[in-house]
């Protein structure tokens, strides 16, 4: 009974992706002389492999495999969505991280042909035409754009550190009215989703979120950087369903984000066996122990590096032998401490107006603790002279 | 004995004393437990912060030491969990005098004479001051941020639960938890609070334990002996 309630339930859903893809097939295509399916042929693709993207794709985003084709159909028209990718502070690493791959993947290919209206890093105008472009693309596709913001956004009385173009527009106003009229609004990477490495303390250009500063509702797509299958896999989410994906309490995709690094951790079972690797090349460490030890901060972060893997879908951080850096969770640069040091080892740097700079909280804890006893000795050794009064 | 002993003689006189009730029976189980709980939870807390200890070599894929930490840790947490909630019910609904006394105490905490009849006290410029409840100004403070510490130990202990067992309980507070989360700024300083709670913590103990010897030394009225027997001293007037 259950399980006809669920074929039904998928069929309307199948129905609802159909529809969707022959309202978007009959937008006019944004490159008249190239599609992705050409693209992705060209670049020496078989069928196969494609269908074994679409397969894997439609496996992340928790469809069923009857959906698979559906999916290489979805593919084929996302060069209809106009995407709008602006840079604000940031290093441009989740753009690299996608276009600099030396064998591209499937997911770059798709990047590289969805049709982005204005992306700096990659477009051809400068200056004054590149500030027109960006302006026609806004009011050519109002409302049916989606908005990419890579890096975090100065704000407040250092808005200005950000200032972009001719028109010399900060970027805090850049991105609020490109904002404005978008379909869908994604922060791409740790720096946009939660202001990331320039919003770290002392945070001198008070970089804050994307969402900080419009109030239109935005999915975070946090990593430094976000593995290419994220950024894609909620692209393609936003295409079969038109709707925007559950989220966490973080506003982060659940299915890309519901479960820490350490639950999809191969060496997990380690751990639980208390094996770990006390220093960098020790045997343990031939062995594949735990990383915890070395700074693994898996168990505070949430995302699915070890089941999509980078560098096409070859190895990851763990599976290489060093620890997660905690890069998707909001502030990692301050609340995960030292990289290749445990959480535990996490240094306080304003510890008593800088009497106990740089200690650890065990430090500072056993440090009280000691004048607190030797304050119980002399108040006890007084006692002992001089009894208090009765 | 204790009335023949030359500490309750005033000079040179007899004093009579009557035998009070300090502490009922439940205050007493809850307050060993704690204690138990405390040094059980500090010990694998250390452990799960850094595993300073090695698993015995095993070729076999049969170890589980860490995971028995968390166990110990787990069942030992929820063991502290039941008896702060249940001095926190008896605090504020047990019905016998020992637990309307404490809400006394806080006529003593606002009372300014007392504030500094006390601290002179202890530094052996002034006499006890006569206190309307159970606990003196300091005592009061001292363990109204020790609920503070517990509440919070609590609090991200459950957060960070709910990321390790998806089921039971695990589930049903997993919405909540995430919103403490989230509260907190993510799952690195909720770890960081419980680690910062815990110190807090151990140095109110280790005062606390001083000040239960030192009253016990001076004050010679059994109030020591209060948590193991529930009876205390005190001197007719």
């Amino acid at each position: 009974m259950k399980v006809s309630t669920k074929e039904t339930t998928y069929d309307s859903l199948y129905a609802t992706f159909e529809e969707r893809i022959e309202k978007l097939k009959k937008l006019p295509k944004m490159k008249e002389d190239t599609s992705i399916e050409q693209a992705i042929e060209e670049n020496g693709f078989s069928r196969r492999e494609f269908m074994k993207w679409a397969g894997a794709m439609t496996a992340m985003l928790s469809l069923p495999a009857s959906f698979t084709p559906l999916m290489a159909e979805a593919v084929k028209v996302a060069d209809r969505l106009p995407i709008i990718w602006l840079h604000m502070a940031e290093c441009t690493g989740c753009t690299e991280s996608l276009l600099r791959s030396a064998n591209p993947s499937i997911d770059s290919l798709i990047f590289d042909y969805i049709s982005l209206e204005y992306q700096e890093t990659i477009m051809t105008a400068v200056g004054w035409q590149a500030e027109q472009n960006l302006e026609n693309a806004i009011k050519k596709y109002k409302g049916r754009y989606i908005l990419m913001v890579e890096g975090g956004i100065p704000n407040g009385d250092t808005e200005y550190n950000l200032t972009v173009g001719p028109h010399g527009k900060s970027g805090k106003k850049i991105s609020q009215d490109a904002s404005k009229d978008a379909a869908a609004i994604f922060a791409i990477g740790t720096c946009s989703a939660f202001g990331g490495v320039q919003a770290a303390a002392p945070n001198p250009t008070n970089a804050v979120a994307l969402s900080e500063v419009t109030d239109r509702p935005v999915i975070n797509v946090p990593g430094c950087p976000p593995s290419e299958k994220n950024i894609v896999g909620t692209l393609m989410h936003y295409l079969l369903y038109g709707t925007l994906p559950a989220l966490d309490v973080f506003n982060r995709p659940k299915w890309a984000y519901r479960l820490r690094i350490h639950d999809l951790c191969e060496r997990r079972g380690r751990f639980d066996a208390g094996e770990f690797v006390e220093n960098f090349g020790d045997e343990g460490a031939k062995d594949g122990y735990c990383l915890y030890k070395v700074g693994c901060k898996g168990p505070y972060t949430f995302n699915n590096c070890g089941k999509q893997k980078f560098n096409q879908g070859t190895s990851w951080p763990i599976q290489a032998g060093f620890g997660c850096i905690g890069c998707s969770e909001p502030n990692f640069w301050d609340t995960m401490g030292t990289v290749n040091e445990p959480l535990r080892d996490r240094l306080y740097h304003t510890t008593l107006g800088g009497l106990g700079a740089d200690a650890t909280a065990d430090r500072i804890g056993i440090a009280l603790l000691t004048v607190t006893t030797v304050g119980i000795a002399a108040h006890a050794a007084i006692a002992a002279v001089k009894p208090p009064k009765k | 004995m204790s009335t023949e002993n030359k500490d309750n003689i005033h000079h040179g006189e007899l004093v009579e004393v009557e035998e009070v009730v300090e502490f009922t029976p439940a205050y007493r189980w809850q307050h060993w437990i704690r204690a138990l709980t405390i040094v059980v939870l500090t010990f694998t807390g250390f452990y799960i912060a850094y595993p300073f200890i090695d698993p015995s070599s095993n070729p076999e894929p049969t170890n589980f030491l860490y995971a028995n930490m968390r166990a110990v840790h787990l069942a030992f947490g929820f063991l502290m969990i039941a008896a702060v909630l249940i001095k926190t019910y008896l605090t504020l609904l047990g019905k016998a005098d020992t637990y309307k006394a404490e809400f006394v105490s806080m006529k003593d905490l606002i009372n300014p004479k007392i504030w500094i009849h006390q601290l002179g006290y202890y530094m052996f410029l002034s006499k006890h001051p006569p206190l309307k409840g159970v606990y003196n100004p300091l005592q009061f403070m001292a363990y109204f941020a020790m609920y503070i510490l517990f509440y919070l130990l609590i609090i991200t202990g459950i957060v960070l639960y709910v990321h390790v067992y998806h089921e039971g309980l695990g589930g049903a507070l997993y919405g909540i938890g995430r919103w403490f989360e989230v509260l907190m700024g993510g799952l690195a300083n909720v770890r960081e609070i419980h680690h910062i709670s815990m110190w807090a913590l151990l140095i109110i103990i280790v005062i606390h334990i001083y000040m239960a010897v030192f009253n016990a030394v001076f004050g010679k009225n059994g109030s020591m002996d209060a948590i193991f027997s529930g009876m205390k001293w005190n001197k007719k007037h």
